[in-house]
């Protein structure tokens, strides 16, 4: 993991010295709501609907075991127990009181971490695969372009007040994105052109929220040497075209829609052209400086036959759902279901962040990933080591075995929670859980995403879920509207609006409606994705309705 | 200083965050503020409406409580599905389940 020097943890510290000081004068009245307000949003706070709440920043998701170790103290001293995982990977805690938050900020600079631009106008915590180093189908490990991204945008005198947030994704997985990289702001793919150089597919224009868009080619080959001019040429054209009189026209795929991808990308290169690369460019030295520091583990080669059979069925099932293969023989990915059906999604208590930080300690190498699906992976676990781990979540509550299937929902925390919601959302997601909660029956209906959002912002990403959920409210009711075939990876796609919304009661029964339509459709290997994109839009609304 | 402006239907609440706590708090009909919102004070009457944002004020220049605003109700309860919503919290909270084991 990348180790910060002497000069981060002076700014950290000497931000979290100047927050207090603001916290201070904002108690003392020397600062008003007004004047505070930004001061606090710089640093990750807000005031949601019930209290306030601090969002901590994962860079592109990557922890080491002590700074899980920290968010733990954090939730047990300071908030009620626990976290909360959000969709941008990073760390949330929705009870702090004010005048602890000086405090918190420093904890959280003793190691390495802080809560800066996780919140304004700005470039947000940029994400990142989660198997990133450990996956067999990457060109090249993300996580040392997602750092440098990450020292590029820090406190960017530039792009610190941009016409809208901004949100950077990187994968180095082409084949199989795990990091949704065209629903961002600016996704990046690692690529190898023609002459097998590696280097970087720019996309553009992607996002979620009340406009859902698919972002498209920037440059379909950006070399290495040129990354960071050509970002800042980016930035820079959305940065002086962007639209600030309307804030839900200020993102900037509704600039690349108006202006269209043609005369968008002439005005960067024209930008690009005009800038002096050496001013911003990164060259060799320094990007193998940074990678160096995400060099592979010391694997082992002592790995033991691993008889699967011999296990119990439990562990069985979880090895089935939560482990995937790794890049190096031997070992194996392990995913950390935080979706517990009696819990929120994402939630885990800080007794189970310590269990976890135990884990990575013994069995992964000191690191714990978290994801943008609300989950934690154990990227580099020997097989042997398998039920160790297995029995340690076990210990902890954490081996549920729903990994990418319909129990493992992507929820925003929705109106229990959030200042900007319309509906609830959490309670919708643990009914259906409770729905298909039966093993045998989640792992027959096979890879299925469902994604619910608690209003037209989507924080729950449920316009590229298989099934989207978005929760409104009229009249004082809240109801539901579904879409269908909406896909987060590299086919991604925007799903299919259905028609008038549910009650929570009905919409459980027409998701079962659905799901039992397509068990009954499906051909051999079709994923819930596959039959709705073959059968289309019509049949399933029909069994969504009831109107057969 | 508060925004406040009393443009609403029907009888009228106060309510506001603690500013330290940032905890929903609603004003009681002593003019003080209660995290309960049963203690509410709702009234039609211009003057007392006119008392209530005058101390919203107040509280709010005195950093006691921050983003003050009166919210419509009906029958005694919010009218507004979200200020509803605000007076009895989450419906779901981990925190429960953890206080529960």
């Amino acid at each position: 993991m990348y180790r910060y020097d002497e000069f981060d943890a002076e700014f950290v510290n000497s931000r979290v010295a100047q927050f207090r000081g603001q916290v201070e004068r904002r108690l003392d009245g020397r600062l008003s709501e007004a004047e505070f307000r930004p001061l606090r949003l710089m640093n990750g706070l807000y005031l949601q609907l019930h209290a306030y709440m601090l969002r901590v920043a994962v860079p592109y998701g990557t922890l080491r075991s002590d700074q899980l170790r920290m968010l733990a103290h954090l939730g047990e001293k300071y908030d009620k127990g626990y976290g909360h995982v959000t969709t941008r990977q990073n760390m949330q805690f929705n009870w702090p009181k004010l005048q602890d938050v000086p405090d918190m900020l420093a904890d959280l600079a003793s190691v390495e971490m802080h809560a800066i631009q996780t919140s304004g106008n700005c470039i947000r915590n940029v994400t990142c695969d989660p198997y990133a180093g450990a996956a067999a189908d990457e060109i090249e490990d993300p996580r040392p372009l997602a750092e440098l991204l990450r020292q590029w945008s820090m406190l960017h005198p530039e792009f610190s007040f941009l016409p809208r947030k901004f949100k950077i994704a990187v994968t180095g997985a082409p084949t199989h994105d795990r990091a949704m990289v065209r629903a961002h702001d600016i996704g990046i793919e690692v690529v190898r052109n023609d002459e097998g150089e590696i280097g970087y597919h720019i996309i553009v224009g992607g996002g979620l929220g009340r406009t859902p868009v698919i972002g498209q080619t920037l440059r379909a080959f950006c070399p290495k040497d040129e990354l960071l001019p050509y970002l800042e040429a980016t930035m820079r054209v959305y940065n002086r075209f962007g639209r600030r009189d309307n804030k839900y026209k200020a993102r900037i795929k509704i600039l690349v829609r108006e202006t269209g991808i043609e005369e968008f990308t002439r005005l960067v290169n024209e930008e690009f052209a005009a800038l002096d690369p050496s001013d911003i460019a990164v060259g060799k030295a320094e990007r193998d400086r940074i990678a160096a520091y995400f060099a592979p583990p010391k694997y082992e080669s002592d790995i033991k036959a691993f008889d699967l059979s011999a296990q119990p069925e439990a562990f069985r099932k979880w090895v089935d759902t939560n482990v995937v293969p790794h890049i190096q023989p031997g070992y194996a990915i392990v995913n950390i279901s935080l979706k517990d059906p009696d819990r929120a999604p994402g939630d885990i208590t800080s007794e189970q962040m310590r269990a976890v930080a135990d884990l990575a300690d013994k069995h992964s190498f000191g690191e714990i990933r978290t994801t943008h699906q609300q989950n934690m992976v154990l990227a580099h676990v020997r097989q042997d080591e398998l039920r160790a781990v297995w029995d340690g979540l076990v210990a902890a509550e954490l081996e549920d075995a729903n990994i990418n299937l319909i129990g493992d929902i992507i929820c925003c925390p929705g109106m229990d929670f959030c200042a900007l919601a319309t509906a609830r959302s959490i309670p919708v997601s643990q009914a259906i859980a409770e729905r298909f909660k039966d093993h045998a029956r989640q792992q027959a209906i096979g890879e299925m995403q469902i994604k619910i959002s608690g209003c037209i912002n989507a924080c729950g990403h449920h316009h590229v879920g298989h099934i989207g959920i978005l929760g409104l409210e009229k009249a004082g009711v809240e109801f539901y509207q579904v879409t269908l075939g909406g896909d987060a990876t590299q086919t991604a796609a925007i799903g299919d609006k259905m028609g008038a919304g549910f009650s929570q009661e009905e919409l459980i029964d027409g998701i079962e409606r659905i799901v039992d339509f397509y068990m009954d459709e499906r051909e051999e290997g079709e994923r819930f994705l596959d039959t709705y994109r073959r059968l289309g839009t019509p049949a399933f609304k029909e069994a969504l309705y009831d109107n057969a | 200083m508060s925004t406040l402006k009393h443009k609403g239907k029907g009888p009228q609440g106060m309510t506001a965050n603690e500013l330290r706590s940032g905890l929903n708090v609603w004003m009681t009909k002593d003019f003080e503020w209660s995290r309960d919102y049963a203690d509410a004070f709702l009234t039609e009457d211009e003057a007392l409406i006119e008392k209530m944002d005058s101390v919203a004020k107040a509280a709010e220049a005195a950093n006691d409580v921050v983003g003050a605003y009166f919210i419509d109700t009906v029958d005694g309860v919010p009218a507004r599905y979200r200020e509803r919503f605000r007076t009895h919290g989450p419906s779901y909270d981990t925190a429960d389940l953890i206080a529960e084991s």
